[in-house]
């Protein structure tokens, strides 16, 4: 009996010793004492580097840039979400809701809320915001537009044509309000998105949008029929684009080396003057819309 | 026998010597790096990607430019912009210890470690054991303030729950500590704060370097300080104006109407307070959402499960399985936020009028609640708080009467038996 208990005891010894460190968390790289020293001193020193790089403007004029985004492989059928609450004003009628990531208009193909916005530019045409408020409505426990534009500065006009009370929830923005039945609330974004944010309601969890806020408005989403125009731009200077798709959250890779398309979802474009380019029909293969 | 007896009572202290060995001698305390957002530095976490993930390089950059900026747990740097207290900053930081004159310093390590985390990201030993998990700082969200929802909370604001400790959570008073202490310790938490959202800041700006930066963060003043630094910073300095006007409570309000006129807010469209807090108010109705915290990690488990479902190939498998792992060690189980129960009495941002007329005003920043502010009148939301403070009072006026006993079926389990008795 108990040389069999003195038999166990070293394997109890080392089960112990196994679980006494803990399961190990994954360690990220260590820092460059020496290099965080250098960097500290040049930080506190108030002379380096203070003088802003306003860039100067490159190029003069303005030009359009057009174009249109076809889905190039078979529309899948949308899925049916899934609706429990409020069904009254949720699903009148038996009505269904359905998965709005992926809009595909059936006759064309044309690829809905693709958008694009420009990174940087060293002219802006319109200096202010518009004053007349975006309008953002919601019908029947959904959002009615899934993506949507705005200058920062603009105000948006959050509606509910609902009889019954939302939320409307703009993720890492101040923006969380209810909004009551058929009312609305004014939401003016101050701050510039990068990607588009997500725009819920957590009364109706299937609710679900995206907005995108740029401070120089310009930032088009595809329409219905896929395509877009992004008017004024600044000619004369290189411009790089991000595209953007609700199903690419980490950017619309094509393959378009004439566009000099890169992996981030990125496009340059220099524009002449006065002219409406059209960069005519770019196609979205499914593999490009697999992300959520 | 004898001798394998008297073997087997040194066994024990053999074994917990060899196991205190096995672990080493303990390294300096460090911060560690946010691994969650290096392997996913996207503010949307659902647009999580295996080529957004930092290199190792990159990571290696952030942790030497947050060492530059914040010095260590045992050696806080705080640079100027950061607008924080470099003398309250020593009393808090390092490990417990009395100074020449006797005072402690280390108070963070002495009190609120072991939930919060060295690093300030709630994932101390005891924080996977307590519900709700304590607080992550590093995103810089806080709940229970008197500022406009996205505003930072004021000095007094944290002093006060440090005072007051958070009731319904772990959270305790810590009134027994000097009024220095607490100071002391609501500076070095807004250290921890702005540190983290440094962090945050400086791993999604890798996303937006152009291909001629090469993969690396500018190092300028200009950068680090101008535009990462000091917007955080200014947050902090600037949330004193942010606080939310309370309008007086109507004078010569007649209660049991003003209760009234709540309880028909409460349950009518325009403040629609019923949609999540239930008609019971028990806090039953949308119970299955969560907090900003909780949610990011949902998106991302989702988002692997989709990897590990669905036809990706083996790289990408495998970059789903490392991420995996670094989750079992940087974020907790999530957990549903349930709406709170209004008939217990317990408000965690405090039961001051006050208090409830900040969280209907503005909503609870990090959380589902919205604000109620510009769709629901001052007067209205006065009437809101009278009738949520008469809920956990039964009809014969006494505390704790559960009135959900009303609604419950007759014939529901347990009921009948404790009728019975």
């Amino acid at each position: 009996m108990d040389a069999s208990i003195t038999r166990i005891i070293p394997l109890m010894v080392l089960a112990a010793l196994a679980a006494g460190c803990g399961p190990g968390r994954v360690v990220g790289p260590v820092a460059d004492a020496a290099a965080a020293a250098t960097l500290r001193t040049a930080l506190l020193s108030s002379e380096a580097g203070k003088a802003a790089t306003e860039s100067a403007p490159v190029g003069t004029g303005w030009a359009t840039l057009k174009g249109r985004f076809l889905f190039a492989g078979t529309p899948v059928e949308r899925t049916v979400l899934v609706v429990d609450k409020d069904m009254e004003f949720c699903s009148p009628h038996g009505m269904k809701l359905y998965d709005q990531s992926l809009r595909i208009d059936p006759s064309t193909k044309g690829l809905a809320d693709v958008v694009l916005f420009l990174r940087k530019s060293t002219r802006v045409k319109e200096a202010s915001p518009p004053s007349e408020p975006l309008v953002f409505d919601q019908k029947n426990c959904e959002f009615i537009t899934p993506v949507f534009a705005s200058r920062v500065g603009q105000p948006v006009d959050v509606r509910n044509s609902d009889m019954t009370g939302h939320n409307t929830n703009i993720a890492t923005t101040p923006f969380n309000q209810s909004i009551p039945a058929q009312g609305s609330a004014i939401y003016k974004p101050a701050s510039e998105t990068g990607m588009p944010i997500s725009v819920t309601c957590n009364i109706h969890p299937w609710m679900k949008a995206y907005a995108v806020f740029r401070k120089d408005g310009y930032v088009a989403v595809s329409s219905v029929d896929g395509s877009f125009e992004l008017p004024d731009l600044p000619a004369g200077e290189p411009l790089e684009f991000q595209v953007w798709h609700p199903r690419a959250a980490a950017g619309l890779k094509l393959d378009r080396p004439d566009l000099k398309w890169n992996p981030k979802g990125r496009f340059q474009i220099t524009l002449e003057p006065d002219v409406l380019k059209d960069i005519g029909t770019l196609e979205v293969p499914a593999a490009a819309l697999s992300g959520s | 026998m004898m001798q394998a007896r008297s073997l087997l009572s040194v066994v024990p202290v053999v074994a917990m010597v060899l196991a205190m060995a096995g672990c080493g001698p303990t390294p300096p305390a460090s911060f560690r790096l946010n691994m969650v957002e290096a392997v996913s530095p996207t503010a949307e976490k659902d647009s999580v990607a295996s080529d957004q993930e930092l290199t190792p390089e990159q990571q290696k950059q952030v942790a030497t430019i947050l060492l530059a900026m914040f010095g260590t747990p045992d050696e806080p740097v705080c640079l100027p912009e950061a607008g924080l207290d470099p003398a309250k900053l020593r009393l808090a930081a390092g490990p417990v210890r009395s100074d020449i004159v006797g005072r402690k310093n280390g108070l963070f390590r002495e009190h609120c470690v072991h939930c919060h985390g060295i690093t300030g990201d709630g994932l101390g030993p005891t924080a996977a054991f307590l519900n709700p998990y304590p607080r992550d700082y590093r995103p810089g969200i806080f709940k229970f303030k008197s500022t406009e929802r996205a505003d930072k909370p004021t000095h007094p604001d944290l002093v006060r729950v440090l005072n007051n400790g958070i009731p319904g959570t772990s959270m305790p008073s810590f009134a027994l500590l000097s009024p220095i202490e607490v100071v002391a310790l609501v500076e070095y938490v807004k250290y921890l704060s702005i540190r983290g959202e440094t962090e945050l800041a400086l791993m999604r700006q890798f996303f937006e370097l152009d291909e001629e930066d090469k993969g690396r963060l500018s190092e300028t003043r200009e950068f680090l300080i101008a535009e990462v630094l000091e917007p955080i910073a200014a947050k902090w300095t600037t949330a004193a104006d942010a606080v939310i006007e309370v309008p007086a409570m109507p004078a010569n309000l007649d209660l049991a109407a003003s209760i009234e006129k709540g309880r028909e807010l409460f349950y009518g469209d325009k403040a629609n307070c019923v949609k999540c807090h239930g008609v019971t108010s028990l806090g039953d109705g949308q119970a299955n959402d969560y907090d900003d915290w909780s949610k990011n990690i949902v998106k991302i488990d989702t988002k692997l499960d989709g990897i590990a479902t669905g036809d990706a190939d083996a790289k990408e498998r495998q970059w789903a399985a490392e991420f995996r792992q670094v989750l079992a060690g940087d974020a907790l189980k999530p957990r549903t936020i349930p709406p709170r129960n209004l008939r217990q009495g317990i408000y965690r941002g405090g039961r001051r009028p006050v208090d409830l007329y900040y969280r209907i005003h503005a909503g609870i920043n990090g959380a589902p609640m919205p604000a109620a502010k510009g769709t629901v009148a001052p007067e209205d939301i006065w009437h809101i708080i009278n009738y949520v403070r008469s809920l956990p009072y039964g009809l014969d006026g006494e505390l704790g009467a559960d009135r959900s006993v009303a609604v419950r079926p007759a014939s529901a389990p347990g009921l009948a038996s404790r009728e019975e008795k």
